[in-house]
C-alpha cells in the first residue's frame, strides 16, 4: 500500500514538474509569447512593440511566470491565448478524435502483428518449432515505414486514385480506415515482432508439451501461448496507445484529422500555455490511465503466477538466425553507398529536376535536379552514426531505468505521452540549442520504450522458478542480476532498440523545423524523406530511395541481431544446435 | 447477453459521434431554392475565433461574409463597396455617402452604425494592422454620410477603409463586450450561419444583399491546413474551390482545374547592411550579380511566378510602367570565400528551395554559404535583430491597407518595425517620407517608384520572385474570384 501510495506521489509530482516547465517555457527559451502568438495569429504582421505590449496586457504576461501558474495550480484550464476560447472543450474534443484515431490504429496494429506472427503460431501449434526461424525482415521492413510516408501514399493512391476510401476529413468510420492504417502497420510490425521473439519460448516451456501430450488441440496451445506471452508486451501496447495519441501529427496533417497531436503542435510553436498545459496534462493522465490498464490486463492474464513467482521463464534458447539475411541486406546497402559516394549529393540543377530513374540517375532526381542515389549514399554514414549512437545510449538507459521499475515507471508513459515537439522544445530550454541538442530531444524519448520493455520482462523473469531455485541454492541480488536477469532480459530489449533505429533517424530529421538538426542540403535521410515527401505522387523514387534504405537497415539490424545474442551461460555456450526441450532440462538441473 | 450487446452498440454510437468532427453540411436551404451549395476548403484555419480585427478578417472577406466602406479594384485603387462615395473635405477629414443596405440581422446600415462599427475597431487591442499608428474618429453625418477625421493627415483613406479588418458589423455583433461576433451580423452576400471552431464553417445566401442575390444557395467552407490535402480534396471532388494550392501539388491537377493569378506577394533576398560580411556595398553588388532570377520562377515554382523585376511585381499594374533604374549602385567586389549565413523558413514549402539553389548560386560566385532553416516565428526575432547575413523572405508588398508606400517604409527605413536588411540609408528615408506625404493616387505611386529605385540601388534587397497563387477550381464552377490582392475568392456570381 505504501508503495503504490509512493508511485502515485512521484507520478503526480513528475505531472507537476511537467506542468510547471510549460509554464515556463517561454522564459526558459527566452522566446516572447506575444510574438509567437501574434505571429501564429496573424503572420504577415509587423512585431513593433505597440502591439506586442497589448498582446501582453491581453493575456496578462506582464504578471509574469508565477502568477499564471498560481492560476493554473487552481484548476483554472482558462481560454486559448491564441484565439481567446474556452480551452477545456476544444482539448477534450480534440482528445475524443485522437482516442478514436487510436482505437482504429490498434485494432489495425492487432490484425498485423497477428499475421506477423501467425506462422510462428501455426508452426508451434503444430509442434514444428524447432530449427531455423525466419529472420523476420518483412516485419522489420514494416516497422521502418515512416508514418507520413505512408499516409501519403494511402491517401494518394487509395483515396484519390482509386476512389475507394476519403482520403481527407473526420467525418465517419469510413474516414477512419487510411488513417488508421497509416498509424497501425507499424506499430503493429514492432509489436509483431516482438511477440513472435517470444512465441517460441512459450511453445517450448513444459505445459506446451503436457498439453500436446495430453492431445489439446492446436488452437488452444496456441491461445495460451499468447497468453502467456502478452504481459511481457502489454506495457509497449499501452505505451505505443498513448504515443499514437500525442504523437500522430503527420497523419493527423494529411489526412486533417482535428486531433490532440495537431492541438498541441500548434500551441507548441506558438507558445499558447493554456492549451498546451491542458492538452499535455490529457495526455499525461491518458498515459497514466492506459498504464494502469496495461498493468491489470497483466495481472488477468497471469497474475497469481506472478505474484507466487511460479513462472517459468520466457526467454528460450533460440538459435541465432544463422541466415546469409543480413549479409544480403548488409551487402545490398554497401553497394548502394558505394555507388554513390563518388557522385556530387549536393550539385543541383534545376533543369533536370524530378527526372525518373536513368541510367545517368540510377534513382532519378529530386525537386533540385540533385542525384539521389548520391544523396542516400553521402546521408549514411551521418545519419547510420547518429542513429546508432542515439540507439546505444537508449539501450543503456533504457535498460538502467528498466531495473528500477518504481522509479522509472511512470516517468516513462509521461515521456511517451509526451508531443515529441513539446520534449525537443523542452530539452532546448534546459539545455540550448547547442549541435547536441537534437541527439539529446530524441534520447530523452528514446529510452522510455526500452526501459518499459526491459522491466516487463524483468518481472516475469523474476517471478519465475529457476530464480527462487537459484536463491535457494544461495545467489545474491547481485549475482542474480548478472546471470539470471540481465542474460534473459538484453537480446529481446537489444533487438528492440534495433527495431527503433529508423524510427530515431526520421525523428531527429522531424526536429530540423525547430532549427535543430541537420538543416538543408545536407543529405541526411530523415531530411531526405521530409523534403521530397512533396513530391512523393510525381517522383517516387525520391522519397522511395531514402524509405528503402531505412527499411533495409532495419530488415538488417533486426537480422543481424540474430548474431549478437549474448550467450545465456557459460555452460550453455554451445547453444547452436537446436534443443527439443531446452527448458525442462533446465528445470530437471536447477531443482 | 445479445440484449446487453444492443445496448452497449446504441450507447456508443453517440459517444463515437462525439468523437468526429462535424461535417457543417446542415445549413438550411434557401427558402427561395435554386443553386446548389459551393464547397470550398480554406487554407488558414481562423486563428482567433474569426475576430475580425486580425488575420481572420480576410477568410470573411474571400468568403463574401463582411464588406468594408470601400473595396480594392483591379488597378489596387479604392472602389465603392458600403460607400458609394466619398470626398476629402480637408486634409484631415473625408466624408464616406453610404449606400442603401441592410445587415444580414435584418437591421438597416445606418451612418451610426457604421461609425460606431469603426469606432470599435479603433479601440480594439491589438489595434487592426490597416490602422496601426493610426488615430481616426468616426461620425455620422445627416441619412447617409459618415465622416473620418484623422489626427494626421491621411491620403489614403479610402484605401485604408477596404481593409478586411475595418468591416462593417451591426450594432448587435458587439452585444457581448469581450468578442466580435461576426455571425449573422456582416453585410456581405453570405452569411455565417455556424462556425465548427477551426474546422469547419457553413454560409448561406442573404438574399437581402445590396448588390442582388448571389447565385450559390451557400457555402460550407471546410478549413484544410495541408496543401496536398487541399489538393486531394479537389481531385476527389470533395470540394468546389480549393485556395493556396501549393506548387509541387499544381500538376496533379487538371490543367483546368488550376488557376494561377499573379499576387503581390514578392520574394527577395534581404542582405544585412548592418553588420557581418553584407555591410560592405560591394559584397551586396557581388551577390546580387551572382544571382539569376530566372532559375527561380521557371523551376523551383514550375513557371508560378515571374522573375523578379522590383519590390513590386506584376500584379501591381502601375508598378511596371513607372519604374526607374536603380541608381548609386556600388561596383561588385570579389567574394573571395566570404562566408555568410542564409536563412529562411519552412513554412513556404518553395522558399528552403529557393534557399539551396541561392546558396550554390552565391558559391559559384565565391561565397561560403551557411544555411538556417527553421519554422517562421522562431527565426523571425533573430531576423529582426541582423544575425543572419542572408535572408529569404516572401513578403505581400501592399500589406494591409493596399498602400504601396506603406511597405517601404516599414522594411526598408531606419525606424521601420520590419526592416530585416537593417537598412538605414539617407536618401532611402528622405524619398520614403516624400512618398508618404503624397495624396494623388497617380503621384503617390510615381514616387513609391523613385523610392524603390534608392532602395534597390543599396543592393539590400534583390528581388526574386513575384509568386502567384494557384487557386483548385474544380469543373464545372464559374464565378470564382481570382484575386490579387487574396481578399475575394468567394462572390455573388460563383456558383456550381
Amino acid at each position: 500500500m505504501r508503495n503504490r501510495a509512493a508511485a502515485l506521489l512521484w507520478r503526480a509530482g513528475i505531472t507537476a514538474v511537467l506542468v510547471c516547465a510549460i509554464g515556463l517555457l517561454p522564459w526558459l527559451t527566452r522566446t516572447d509569447p506575444a510574438l509567437t502568438v501574434l505571429k501564429a495569429r496573424s503572420a504577415e504582421r509587423a512585431p513593433d512593440p505597440a502591439v506586442l505590449a497589448d498582446i501582453r496586457a491581453q493575456l496578462g504576461l506582464d504578471e509574469g511566470p508565477f502568477r499564471l501558474l498560481a492560476k493554473w495550480l487552481r484548476g483554472d484550464a482558462g481560454r486559448s491565448w491564441l484565439s481567446g476560447a474556452e480551452v477545456t472543450p476544444a482539448v477534450l474534443q480534440a482528445l475524443g478524435a485522437s482516442l478514436l484515431l487510436m482505437a482504429a490504429a490498434l485494432a489495425v496494429a492487432a490484425v498485423t502483428a497477428a499475421l506477423i506472427c501467425a506462422r510462428t503460431l501455426w508452426r508451434g501449434a503444430q509442434g514444428r518449432l524447432g530449427g531455423r526461424r525466419a529472420g523476420g525482415s518483412g516485419s522489420a521492413v514494416l516497422a521502418a515505414l515512416p508514418e507520413f510516408l505512408t499516409a501519403s501514399v494511402l491517401a494518394t493512391v487509395v483515396g484519390v486514385q482509386l476512389g475507394w476510401l476519403p482520403a481527407l476529413g473526420w467525418y465517419g468510420p469510413r474516414w477512419t480506415i487510411l488513417p488508421a492504417l497509416a498509424l497501425g502497420l507499424p506499430a503493429g510490425a514492432v509489436l509483431g515482432r516482438l511477440l513472435d521473439d517470444l512465441l517460441p519460448a512459450a511453445f517450448a516451456e513444459p505445459w506446451a508439451l503436457a498439453a500436446a501430450a495430453r492431445g489439446l488441440p492446436g488452437r488452444s496451445i496456441a491461445r495460451q501461448a499468447i497468453r502467456r506471452c502478452l504481459p511481457g508486451l502489454l506495457p509497449n501496447t499501452g505505451l505505443f496507445a498513448v504515443g499514437l495519441t500525442g504523437g500522430a501529427v503527420a497523419v493527423e496533417q494529411i489526412f486533417d484529422i482535428p486531433g490532440l497531436g495537431r492541438t498541441t503542435l500548434q500551441a507548441a510553436l506558438a507558445q499558447d500555455l493554456p492549451v498546451l498545459q491542458a492538452g499535455t496534462l490529457a495526455l499525461v493522465l491518458l498515459a497514466a490511465a492506459a498504464t494502469g490498464l496495461a498493468a491489470l490486463a497483466g495481472r488477468l492474464l497471469i497474475g497469481p503466477a506472478l505474484r507466487d513467482g511460479a513462472l517459468p521463464s520466457l526467454h528460450g534458447p533460440m538459435p541465432p538466425a544463422r541466415t546469409l539475411q543480413p549479409f544480403a541486406y548488409g551487402g545490398l546497402l554497401a553497394l548502394v553507398i558505394a555507388l554513390g559516394l563518388p557522385r556530387d549529393p549536393l550539385g543541383l540543377d534545376t533543369g533536370e529536376r524530378l527526372r525518373p530513374p536513368s541510367l545517368q540517375h540510377p534513382f532519378g532526381t529530386d525537386g533540385l535536379g540533385r542525384d539521389v542515389l548520391a544523396r542516400v549514399a553521402h546521408g549514411a554514414l551521418d545519419t547510420l552514426l547518429l542513429a546508432l549512437g542515439i540507439s546505444a545510449a537508449a539501450l543503456l538507459t533504457g535498460v538502467l531505468l528498466g531495473l528500477l521499475p518504481r522509479l522509472s515507471g511512470p516517468l516513462v508513459d509521461t515521456i511517451v505521452a509526451l508531443p515529441p515537439v513539446l520534449v525537443a522544445l523542452l530539452v532546448t530550454a534546459v539545455v540550448g540549442g547547442g549541435p547536441a541538442t537534437p541527439a539529446l530531444a530524441v534520447g530523452t524519448v528514446a529510452w522510455a520504450p526500452l526501459a518499459a520493455h526491459t522491466s516487463a520482462l524483468l518481472r516475469q523473469e523474476r517471478a519465475a522458478l529457476h530464480i527462487t531455485a537459484t536463491r535457494g541454492l544461495g545467489a545474491d541480488s547481485w549475482y542474480l542480476l548478472r546471470h539470471e536477469l540481465l542474460p534473459a532480459a538484453l537480446p529481446p530489449v537489444t533487438r528492440h532498440a534495433l527495431l527503433r533505429l529508423p524510427g530515431i533517424a526520421l525523428a531527429l530529421a522531424s526536429l530540423t523545423f525547430l532549427g535543430l538538426g541537420a538543416q538543408p542540403p545536407t543529405p541526411e535521410w530523415g531530411l531526405l524523406l521530409a523534403e521530397n515527401q512533396p513530391y512523393a505522387e510525381r517522383a517516387p523514387w525520391a522519397v522511395l530511395a531514402p524509405a528503402a534504405a531505412l527499411a533495409l537497415l532495419g530488415a538488417l539490424a533486426v537480422t543481424a541481431a540474430g548474431g549478437v545474442r549474448v550467450p545465456r551461460r557459460k555452460r550453455r555456450a554451445p547453444v547452436e544446435v537446436p534443443q527439443p526441450q531446452p527448458r525442462t532440462k533446465e528445470f530437471v538441473e536447477a531443482g | 447477453m445479445r440484449r446487453l450487446r444492443l445496448l452497449s452498440a446504441l450507447l456508443l454510437t453517440p459517444v463515437l459521434t462525439g468523437c468526429f468532427a462535424s461535417e457543417g453540411t446542415d445549413g438550411k436551404p434557401d427558402d427561395t431554392g435554386d443553386g446548389s451549395r459551393l464547397r470550398v476548403a480554406l487554407a488558414f484555419p481562423p486563428a482567433e475565433n474569426l475576430s475580425p480585427y486580425g488575420a481572420d478578417a480576410t477568410i470573411l472577406s474571400r468568403l463574401g461574409v463582411t464588406e468594408g466602406l470601400t473595396a480594392l479594384d483591379a488597378n489596387g485603387a479604392p472602389a465603392p463597396a458600403l460607400a458609394s462615395s466619398w470626398r476629402r473635405e480637408n486634409d484631415r477629414t473625408w466624408l464616406f455617402t453610404l449606400r442603401e443596405a441592410d445587415f444580414q440581422d435584418g437591421t438597416e446600415v445606418t451612418p451610426a452604425a457604421v461609425a460606431a462599427s469603426l469606432t470599435h475597431a479603433t479601440e480594439a487591442r491589438p489595434a487592426p494592422a490597416a490602422l496601426a499608428g493610426v488615430t481616426l474618429t468616426a461620425q455620422a453625418e445627416g441619412s447617409t454620410g459618415v465622416r473620418v477625421t484623422t489626427k494626421d493627415p491621411d491620403p489614403v483613406l479610402p484605401l485604408r477603409l477596404s481593409s478586411p479588418s475595418l468591416a462593417v458589423l451591426s450594432a448587435r455583433a458587439y452585444a457581448d463586450g469581450a468578442r466580435v461576433d461576426p455571425v449573422g451580423h456582416a453585410t456581405g452576400p453570405f452569411e455565417l450561419t455556424k462556425v465548427m471552431g477551426a474546422t469547419a464553417a457553413t454560409l448561406d445566401r442573404f438574399p437581402d444583399h445590396w448588390g442582388g442575390r448571389a447565385q450559390a444557395s451557400g457555402v460550407d467552407v471546410k478549413f484544410v491546413a495541408d496543401g496536398t490535402a487541399r489538393a486531394n480534396a479537389l481531385r476527389t471532388g470533395q470540394v468546389d474551390l480549393a485556395e493556396a494550392i501549393p506548387v509541387a501539388q499544381a500538376a496533379g491537377l487538371g490543367q483546368g482545374m488550376r488557376k494561377a493569378t499573379a499576387t503581390t506577394r514578392t520574394t527577395s533576398l534581404l542582405l544585412n547592411t548592418e553588420s557581418g560580411a553584407f555591410k560592405n556595398a560591394g559584397l551586396r553588388a557581388a551577390a546580387r550579380q551572382a544571382v539569376d532570377t530566372s532559375v527561380f520562377a521557371k523551376d523551383v515554382y514550375e513557371g508560378y511566378a515571374d522573375a523578379g523585376t522590383g519590390i513590386y511585381g506584376p500584379a501591381v499594374t502601375w508598378a511596371d510602367g513607372k519604374r526607374t533604374a536603380p541608381t548609386g549602385r556600388a561596383r561588385a567586389t570579389d567574394a573571395d570565400g566570404t562566408e555568410i549565413t542564409l536563412a529562411t523558413y519552412d513554412n513556404r514549402p518553395e522558399l528552403p528551395e529557393v534557399a539551396q539553389v541561392l546558396k550554390q548560386q552565391l558559391e559559384k560566385a565565391g561565397f561560403r554559404v551557411d544555411l538556417e532553416v527553421r519554422e517562421y516565428s522562431r527565426l523571425e526575432t533573430d531576423a529582426l535583430d541582423g544575425k543572419f547575413d542572408a535572408f529569404v523572405l516572401a513578403r505581400n508588398t501592399l500589406v494591409d491597407t493596399g498602400d504601396p508606400v506603406s511597405v517601404l517604409a516599414s522594411d526598408h527605413t531606419c525606424d521601420g518595425g520590419y526592416n530585416i536588411a537593417q537598412l538605414c540609408d539617407r536618401n532611402v528615408d528622405k524619398a520614403v517620407a516624400k512618398a508618404e506625404r503624397i495624396a494623388d493616387t497617380g503621384e503617390r505611386q510615381d514616387a513609391a517608384m523613385t523610392a524603390e529605385a534608392e532602395i534597390l540601388g543599396t543592393d539590400a534587397v534583390v528581388p526574386l520572385v513575384h509568386q502567384r497563387i494557384i487557386t483548385g477550381v474544380g469543373t464545372g464552377v464559374h464565378g470564382a474570384l481570382l484575386d490579387p490582392y487574396e481578399r475575394t475568392l468567394v462572390g455573388p456570381g460563383t456558383r456550381r
